[in-house]
């Protein structure tokens, strides 16, 4: 009978609609001072790092600047802003062009950040 | 149809309860939260700690059961991340009686499960940040300050060089008599000083240190113990020994810079002072005089080599004979030179000296015994030429034999005798200093004025 299955297959929509969905935005909030604290013990010294080796690349710009977007960090959206940051900074690790140490140093600071705001990326499980 | 909507209905409704009871999927938890608290008791007690950057910028995690378990049973431990959806877990490494792994985020919280055989995995979270345990500390040594009476004690720890755990940890330092009690010292500081005071003297000490998070953020336990280091306290230093190696060190200082000083003087001063007061240099004769002597306006030599007066003419001089001329004898009236007074005493021949005549000072008066020459003569005397020959007293020979008060002919004295010189054995010129004979005086030749003849040229002004 079409009718059954018709009855049985329009609560899988229902289930996707009522099911709790994990969005996208971080978690971390108004835990300001939790976030400083990772930041300055743990955080700051990958990104010092991070920052030394990219000297030794300042020259070496992209020729062919690909949809590149400016990220603006504006008030009250500051989270957002390193979410995004971070979640396009991971996209590297996979780039051969870029040294592995390189690489390895953009991803813990990606994967050090997203940990330290509660956020998540779309498709991060492929870059993590 | 009806009746199976209805049924599909509550189906889905019951599905979706326990969707929403479950949470994410892959949980085993009783509470549904994901925690493990209320699950099935366990003999799950170890103790775990986190070494950071143990190996670069990896971090580790040491896990050791506290009650070994029981054998014939295998035991797994895993380290766990909630990631997303997923529940990453990572298998420890066994290592004889502990359990290892090593990952780089210390940021996330994780857990610690473990996989038996007979149990189920049992989970407990785990924060890695607070169980961190410092790497030993090293290179300890004891230094002794003999102004302060204290011994410096400094020690390196691995976690300067690295960048979690620098100058975020605290330092214990225990040291203790030979076989005493331990006596302990904290300080975040890689050194730490001891009073002699409080230390035995002449004992023999021993010390060593470990080090712990300071709890600001990082917590955890202390490091194991650095390797001991031994040192031997001084013997009790008198107060008057101390004074005296004071004194014989600025003492040593002071005679040290006066030497230099010393030095520096004798070498700058030597040539000028020290040297001519020590050894005076006797005078010169000739430098004396010549510096005695007022060097003349002109061209004159100064010298008392006779090679250099070679153009001067001499008057020899037989013998010195008394003063008693005539006044009148020397007229000066055609020779210019004859302007000076001028006595001679005897025959022999003369020679005029033309630096005699200076016409600057006429006044000159020489005495000198000499032969005059016969044209010099006549010239004085303004008669013809007569030769004075021997014997020959003519008129005008009488005349100026006469006028000299020669006697002619009587006791022997002969004009062509080879003049006889006086004592000196040299025409004797009575030195003139500016001031002119006395006239009809002819004043006695004695040994000085033999002496006298070229400086006296230096005295005609």
């Amino acid at each position: 009978n079409p009718a059954f299955f018709r009855s049985i297959f329009w609560v899988v929509p229902l289930l996707l609609v009522l099911s709790p969905v994990n969005s996208s935005s971080c978690t971390m909030g108004n835990k300001t001072t939790e976030i400083r604290v990772k930041y300055e013990n743990i955080l700051s010294y990958d990104i010092n790092e991070l920052v030394n080796m990219s000297a030794e690349y300042r020259d070496r710009c992209c020729r062919k600047p690909r949809n590149s977007k400016v990220f603006f960090c504006n008030d009250t959206q500051e989270i957002e802003s390193l979410q995004s940051m971070a979640c396009n900074m991971l996209r590297f690790f996979h780039k051969q062009k870029i040294s592995k140490d390189f690489r390895w140093k953009a991803a813990l600071v990606s994967c050090g950040t997203l940990q330290v705001l509660q956020c998540k990326c779309e498709r991060q499980k492929k870059e993590k | 149809v009806l009746r199976m909507t209805r049924m599909s209905t509550v189906l889905s409704i019951f599905v979706l309860f326990l969707h929403t009871t479950f949470g994410e999927s892959g949980c085993t938890s009783v509470d549904g939260d994901g925690t493990f608290g209320d699950d099935e008791p366990d003999n799950f007690d170890i103790n775990c700690f986190s070494q950071l950057e143990f190996k670069d910028s990896y971090s580790s995690l040491t896990c050791n059961f506290m009650e070994p378990p029981p054998d014939n049973t295998n035991y797994t431990l895993a380290l766990c991340n909630k990631e997303d959806s997923n529940y990453v877990c990572f298998n420890m490494e066994k290592r004889e009686d502990a359990y290892f792994l090593q990952f780089t985020d210390i940021l996330s919280n994780k857990d610690i499960c473990m996989d038996s055989e007979t149990k189920r995995r049992v989970c407990r979270s785990l924060v890695v940040t607070d169980m961190v345990k410092p790497e030993v500390p090293f290179n300890v040594n004891v230094t002794y300050q003999k102004e302060a009476n204290e011994y410096l004690i400094h020690y390196s720890t691995p976690h300067s060089w690295k960048k979690y755990l620098q100058d975020k940890l605290i330092h214990q330092i225990a040291y203790r008599q030979e076989e005493g009690t331990w006596k302990t010292i904290e300080s975040p500081y890689l050194q730490v000083k001891l009073l002699g005071k409080n230390l035995e003297n002449d004992a023999s000490y021993e010390v060593k240190v470990r080090s712990q998070p300071n709890g600001d953020f990082f917590r955890g336990t202390w490091s194991e113990w650095s390797a001991s280091k031994s040192f031997r306290t001084t013997r009790e230093q008198n107060f008057m020994e101390n004074y005296s190696n004071v004194v014989l060190v600025i003492l040593s200082i002071l005679g040290f810079m006066l030497s230099v000083v010393m030095i520096v003087l004798i070498g700058t001063f030597w040539e000028n002072r020290i040297k001519p007061a020590v050894w005076p240099n006797l005078p010169d004769h000739k430098k004396t005089l010549e510096q005695l002597c007022k060097k003349p306006k002109n061209n004159f030599d100064i010298s008392f080599n006779p090679e250099n007066f070679g153009y001067v003419h001499i008057h020899k001089v037989d013998d010195i004979q008394a003063k008693t001329e005539q006044e009148s004898f020397l007229q000066p009236s055609n020779a210019p030179e004859t302007n000076l007074p001028e006595k001679f005493r005897s025959g022999s021949d003369l020679k005029m000296i033309p630096a005699m005549t200076d016409k600057s000072n006429p006044n000159l008066s020489v005495t000198y015994g000499g032969i005059w020459p016969n044209e010099a003569l006549h010239k004085i005397l303004g008669t013809s030429q007569t030769t004075v020959t021997e014997g020959n007293c003519g008129s005008s020979t009488y005349e100026v034999c006469h006028s000299i008060g020669v006697p002619l002919h009587d006791d022997g004295f002969n004009h062509s005798s080879t003049p006889s010189l006086g004592p000196s054995g040299q025409p004797g010129l009575e030195p003139v200093n500016g001031d002119t004979m006395p006239t009809g005086e002819m004043r006695s030749p004695n040994n000085e004025e033999a002496y006298v003849t070229m400086s006296s040229f230096y005295k005609v002004q």
